[in-house]
């Protein structure tokens, strides 16, 4: 225990603040919570550990040793897989702690990439990358629920986003969509969903929250493959997603920094918006509707999932005001459409959602006295602002003034809000 | 009860295990069987030099063989080829007859990848799937170098080939022969010049 707390417990009792018997309950109670909970560092650099020495293991056998003869290198290849299901039997018959199921798991994780990859090495086994990223991940699923291990969760969707790259933005002469990442996301969801009810406050959770929507939205893009044309009115679907995903009863209480769906999910509409507010933008996008393509499917998909979403959580929590964040990609949905036909009316209906967040925003930031969402609103307008000047033409006069008057509206907001937080 | 939690994960953990030996083993399995039985071809072929994240370095090879006289001209990309093979006067290997459908056992064929369809030469282009073939990191660079070195050199006629063991329509790439020298010990063997 905190040899400081210890320090202030005496000092209670010296003072007669406490009682010297409160004072030993709490000491009792501190270090018997301490003795359940292992060091959290430890298992922190078991992992870490494991995963660079599995790492090692395989870039050192990458160098391809000719020295060595077939039957060695056979062999060589099945020790580290061996030797991490050993550990991890270990773990599971002994019953032993995090640390040991984490790090040993992590170990065999890598175990089973090394062997295929010697093996592929002796053979000269042409199978392409994808396939064996593929193979490897299929392999580990399992140890996920076994070991209950957070750390193995993480490799897969790391990995899992590595392979969907790699098969769906390849440079190949075809060109296939990664589909087997569905099954694979949705097969690590129930062990989310399990360590979000009952270990929510846990750090591992908040990593979760941030790499899971920050997959789907690097992999999204290996399903769009002829239509491009779809790409912004995907992506805001599914940035729509994300951020109602967030801000769903579930997640709401979550603090910023451990909510990645909320920030992603708003940084990315923002940013999407800001580049569809450019008239030249919706130009190049004029394009005739192909219903029947994977992209409008996509689209479609998409859309439903979000809105059973929000009706799950309109459901949930009968909440009074209204977030334009939640609605925005409908909105844009339906710009986009108009956008084909009349690009104009459609950048100035994205102009004014650009605007009227960054209004929410700042609304927001005051009301909840929360400077960073504040100045988040000010700067979507700032940026909202800086755009424009670059396909308008105003004269360097009334550029200088605006710029002022933002500045201006920085520091006074800020400063408004500092005094009342003060008077609270 | 609890007791018999364990043992029912730690049972389902020894069938995992098992099933993450057999791959590995069942790749091994399969490559040393026809390696021990399969008919050996020799493949002209070019190497180029890239690489593979976890795997290394390995050179590409580009085979001479890639493209066999047909009648049927539906071929669409990528469908698979299966080719069949015997051996030309000099001993290396050459097209015998292409279809969509496996040979008998008792044939010698390969499977391959359909590039495109030439309609002009009723010719099938394809891709042969054996063409990649590992090396010891400082040597696949050379490996490119050496076999440009050896072309401008002396010979006019290729004469880098590649050994493949062929067995009911499996094949194993074995080794790459340079000057009739393994390429291992040819780069060794340049890099000491």
């Amino acid at each position: 225990m905190n040899s400081k707390f210890i320090k202030e417990l005496t000092e209670l009792v010296r003072n007669d603040i406490i009682s010297d018997e409160v004072s030993k309950n709490i000491q009792k109670y501190y270090e018997g919570k301490q003795a359940a909970t292992p060091n959290k560092l430890f298992v922190v650099f078991g992992v870490i550990g494991a995963a660079l020495i599995g790492i090692g293991i395989l870039l050192i056998l990458a160098h391809n040793w000719d020295d060595f003869s077939r039957s060695i290198k056979t062999i060589i290849a099945f020790v580290p897989l061996l030797i991490g299901q050993l550990c991890v039997g270990y773990a599971l018959l002994k019953k032993k702690g995090r640390t040991w199921k984490e790090a040993s798991g992590t170990f065999l994780f890598f175990g089973i990439g090394i062997s295929m990859a010697l093996v592929s090495q002796v053979y000269n086994i042409p199978g392409d990358f994808g396939t064996f990223l593929l193979t490897w991940i299929v392999l580990s699923l399992p140890l996920i629920y076994l070991l209950k291990s957070n750390s193995l969760a993480l490799l897969h969707v790391v990995f899992l986003t590595y392979y969907s790259c790699e098969y769906g933005y390849g440079f190949r002469d075809y060109n296939p969509s990664p589909w087997l990442y569905f099954p694979l996301v949705l097969a690590v969801l129930p062990f989310y969903l399990n360590l979000l009810k009952q270990y929510s406050t846990k750090n591992m959770v908040a990593i979760l929250h941030w790499i899971l929507p920050l997959s789907s939205v690097i992999v999204m893009g290996a399903f769009i493959k002829t239509e491009w044309e779809f790409l912004p009115l995907i992506y805001i679907i599914l940035f729509g997603l994300i951020y109602n995903i967030g801000s769903s009863s579930v997640l709401k209480q979550e603090r910023l920094r451990r909510n990645g769906y909320l920030v992603l999910g708003s940084l990315g509409t923002v940013i999407l918006l800001l580049v569809m507010s450019f008239k030249d933008v919706w130009k190049e996008l004029s394009f005739e509707v192909l219903m029947d393509t994977q992209e409008f499917y996509i689209v479609l998909a998409l859309f439903v999932t979000v809105l059973s979403v929000m009706v799950y959580s309109i459901n949930k929590s009968k909440e009074g005001h209204l977030n334009l964040f939640k609605y925005v990609f409908i909105a844009f949905t339906i710009l986009f459409f108009i956008g084909i036909t009349s690009p104009g009316i459609a950048t100035i209906g994205v102009n004014v959602l650009v605007f009227a967040l960054g209004i929410i925003a700042i609304k927001k930031g005051a009301d909840g006295h929360h400077f960073g969402i504040l100045n988040y609103g000010l700067l979507i307008i700032t940026t909202l602002i800086i755009c424009r000047f670059f396909d308008t033409d105003l004269s360097f006069v009334v550029r200088g003034l605006l710029f002022v008057v933002i500045g201006v509206g920085f520091f006074l907001a800020n400063y408004i809000m500092l005094k009342q937080k003060n008077i609270k | 009860m609890k007791n018999m939690k364990t043992i029912y994960i730690f049972g389902i953990f020894v069938v995992l295990a098992l099933v993450q030996l057999f791959v590995p083993a069942q790749m091994i399995w399969g490559r040393e069987k026809v390696l021990n039985e399969g008919a050996s071809y020799k493949f002209k072929t070019r190497p180029v030099d890239p690489n593979d994240p976890f795997r290394g370095k390995y050179i590409t090879l580009n085979y001479e063989l890639n493209s066999a006289e047909t009648k049927d001209t539906l071929w669409s990309r990528n469908e698979d080829v299966y080719v069949k093979l015997n051996k030309d006067s000099l001993g290396f290997a050459a097209v015998s007859k292409v279809s969509r459908s496996k040979f008998e056992v008792s044939d010698d064929f390969v499977k391959a990848k359909v590039q495109w369809y030439n309609s002009k030469e009723h010719k099938v282009n394809f891709n042969l799937e054996f063409n990649r073939y590992y090396m010891e990191e400082s040597k696949a660079y050379d490996a490119e170098r050496v076999y440009v070195e050896s072309l401008r050199d002396s010979l006019p006629e290729n004469d880098t080939y590649a050994i493949v063991y062929v067995k009911d329509g499996e094949a194993v790439l074995a080794d790459v022969v340079i000057n009739e020298m393994s390429i291992k010990n040819y780069v060794e063997k340049e890099n000491k010049e």
